[in-house]
């Protein structure tokens, strides 16, 4: 063991031997040197944890000995021999670090004592280096785990979807990554520590952030809010932003945003809008074809009715076979005008009319069909509306529209004896308006019927409709830029009220 | 004595249509133009035949068929479906009633698709009534 391996260097053999003997016997390994520099090269070769030597030796002394061993090894422990008359030199050695010294002539007590003291520096040293590695070794251990928890930090912020951008409390961006990136533009190594917040953001975000920093506002961002925000090509990106001043011992520190980029969800919502609308205009296709099919199918029993009754020379079965085919005509050139007015720009085209005679021929052409079905059609109009310069086919067409609407929802309610009613109405507005009323007191809607009304081609009548003609009556009042107004019951009827604006005769006319 | 035959349908062009072909055929038409009308005329006209739409307001074909097998008095007149509707939804239609609880009713003699062909609703007429 090195530990118990022991020079002793002195000139004198007499004591050399001496002590050889008794330390031997002790357990020590001793190595002994009769000079100054024999003992320096036996150190160096051995490197022994203890060492006597003597002060006064000719060639190098016992004290530059001393020097160079501490050189070599400052935790050799070593001990002075010193005759008498050195004493001012045994306390020099102190002060260079020596652990001990001996008396000439040697005591075996003195030196026991000696060596004992040294053994227990030697051994709280290494104790103590112990310790020391080992409280190395927990730092080390410490250091890794907050590492570890930052750069798990680091890693979260990085990583993640959103952009997070963080300034200090000076307005300067220290975290910002890549979803930040992603959205603002520029690059991490363009920002980071080298930009303002301000640089960034949209002015008015900008402001909050800064009157945050400053404690001037009490900055609460903390509600996500659509944001829209320019890139550093100046692109408007669309995002949800969320944000927070960052406080520690109520202090402000800096402050942190987050970005969540929603061009992906923008796009995909557009993408269901399309498909939806793809989807939409399939079914419309199959119910206008089925639509078609059946016209031509009154056409051709039209045609089959009307031969019968001109070989039998029947005149009622001509009229019969002839109305079929007029109605038939009718009503696929209704349907070309609705798809035509649906699918067009139309500008409305106002000329000197009567509404009130509009909406009399409206309610004379639905009549017979009323009638079929015990449909009363009452009619309300307001002598005040006279002769006005508007759009007459807007009126006619989506009037058609209404009562031939209200007519069907009388003919499809189930309710057992009921007197139907389409009431039409006409009244002067002060705003330069006439409101058209449409009142029926048939099957009425219910809350996802009157949702769908003008979303969609949508129809309640199964193949005797197409659902364009309120798509129609709505787009017709859109381009006149009047009201519409639906409000319904189940059960209890519907009522359309439509807001037409109008232009006086005269005022026209001068103009 | 002509036979009569009763067309229940809310379509005012295939009425004039089926009156006209079973006039043509030698038949006296009787028209209805809802369930609710027709159950009434059925009881009121006692039909030799009765020509069922499926789709229409008030009361469909669907409950009227339902109605007129299960009553004694009416399960014996036979009836041709005319409908746009295919044969098959109208049996499952049927099966579902009879899922609910009611009675199974046998399937109607004919059964025809809109648009009928004239010759084909005549034949289909002469097979039942003769």
């Amino acid at each position: 063991m090195e530990m118990s391996k022991l020079l002793i260097i002195d000139d004198e053999e007499g004591i050399r031997k001496v002590l050889s003997i008794s330390l031997a016997s002790d357990g020590y390994d001793v190595l002994t040197a009769s000079t100054g520099e024999e003992g320096i090269e036996v150190f160096k070769k051995e490197m022994p944890s203890i060492v006597l030597t003597d002060i006064k030796m000719p060639g190098m002394d016992g004290i530059t000995v001393l020097k160079q061993i501490k050189e070599i090894n400052p935790n050799a422990e070593v001990i002075m021999i010193t005759g008498h008359g050195d004493m001012d030199s045994a306390i020099e050695t102190l002060k260079l670090d020596a652990s001990d010294f001996l008396n000439k002539p040697i005591k075996d007590d003195a030196l026991f004592v000696a060596l004992k003291r040294a053994k227990e520096r030697i051994d709280i040293r290494t104790k103590l280096k112990t310790y020391t590695d080992d409280l190395e070794n927990m730092v080390r251990v410490a250091t890794e785990e907050v590492k570890r928890r930052s750069e798990f930090q680091d890693k979260l912020i990085t990583s993640s979807n959103d952009g997070i951008v963080a300034t200090d409390e000076n307005g300067v961006i220290v975290i910002y990554n890549y979803g930040a990136q992603k959205i603002f533009g520029y690059r991490r190594n363009e920002i980071i520590r080298k930009t303002n917040i301000e640089k960034i953001l949209p002015e008015k975000l900008a402001s909050e952030f800064i009157d945050g920093l400053n404690n001037q506002a009490s900055a609460n961002f903390s509600e996500w809010r659509e944001i829209s925000i320019a890139d550093k090509h100046g692109k408007l990106v669309p995002t949800r932003f969320s944000g927070s001043i960052l406080t520690e011992n109520s202090g402000i520190i800096g402050s942190v945003g987050f970005f969540r980029d929603l061009r992906e969800l923008k796009r995909l919502q557009e993408e269901l809008i399309k498909s939806e609308r793809l989807a939409a205009t399939g079914q419309t296709v199959a119910g206008l074809a089925h639509y078609i099919k059946n016209i031509l199918n009154g056409l051709k029993g039209g045609t089959y009715v009307l031969n019968v009754a001109l070989d039998k020379n029947n005149t009622d079965k001509v009229k019969n076979g002839w109305s079929m085919i007029e109605r038939n005509v009718r009503r696929i050139s209704d349907l070309v005008l609705d798809l035509l007015t649906y699918s067009k720009e139309r500008k409305p085209e106002a000329e000197p009319c009567f509404p009130n005679e509009i909406v009399e021929e409206v309610c004379s052409l639905m009549e017979p069909r009323a009638r079929e079905h015990n449909i009363e059609i009452r009619k309300h109009l307001d002598s005040l509306v006279g002769g006005v310069y508007i759009d007459p086919k807007s009126i006619h067409r989506s009037m058609l529209n209404l009562v031939s609407n209200a007519i069907d929802a009388c003919i499809f309610d189930s309710s057992p004896k009921k007197q139907w009613r389409v009431d039409v109405y006409t009244e002067l507005q002060k705003d330069h308006k006439i409101k058209f009323k449409v009142k029926d007191n048939g099957m009425g809607m219910d809350k996802d019927t009157k949702a769908k009304l003008f979303s969609t081609l949508f129809s309640t009548k199964g193949e005797n409709g197409t659902g364009l003609g309120l798509l129609v009556t709505d787009k017709i009042v859109k381009e006149s830029e009047g009201i519409l107004k639906v409000d319904s019951e189940l059960g209890n009827g519907t009522t359309f009220t439509m807001y037409l604006p109008y232009t006086n005769l005269s005022g026209a006319g001068i103009s | 004595m002509a036979k009569r035959v009763l067309n229940v349908e809310d379509d005012p062009d295939i009425r004039t249509f089926v009156s006209t072909v079973l006039e043509e055929n030698g038949y006296t038409p009787i028209m209805a133009k809802d369930g609710e009308e027709g159950i009434k005329k059925v009881r009121e006209e006692k039909p030799d035949l009765i020509i069922l739409d499926i789709l229409m307001p008030k009361q469909s074909g669907i409950k009227m068929y339902h109605d007129l097998k299960t009553d004694d008095s009416l399960k014996n007149i036979p009836v041709v479906m005319l409908s746009g509707v295919s044969r098959r939804t109208f049996l499952r239609s049927q099966a579902a009633l009879t899922e609910f609880g009611d009675e199974t009713v046998p399937e109607p003699q004919a059964y025809l698709e809109k648009p009928v062909e004239p010759e084909d609703l005549a034949e289909t007429l002469k097979k039942i009534l003769g």
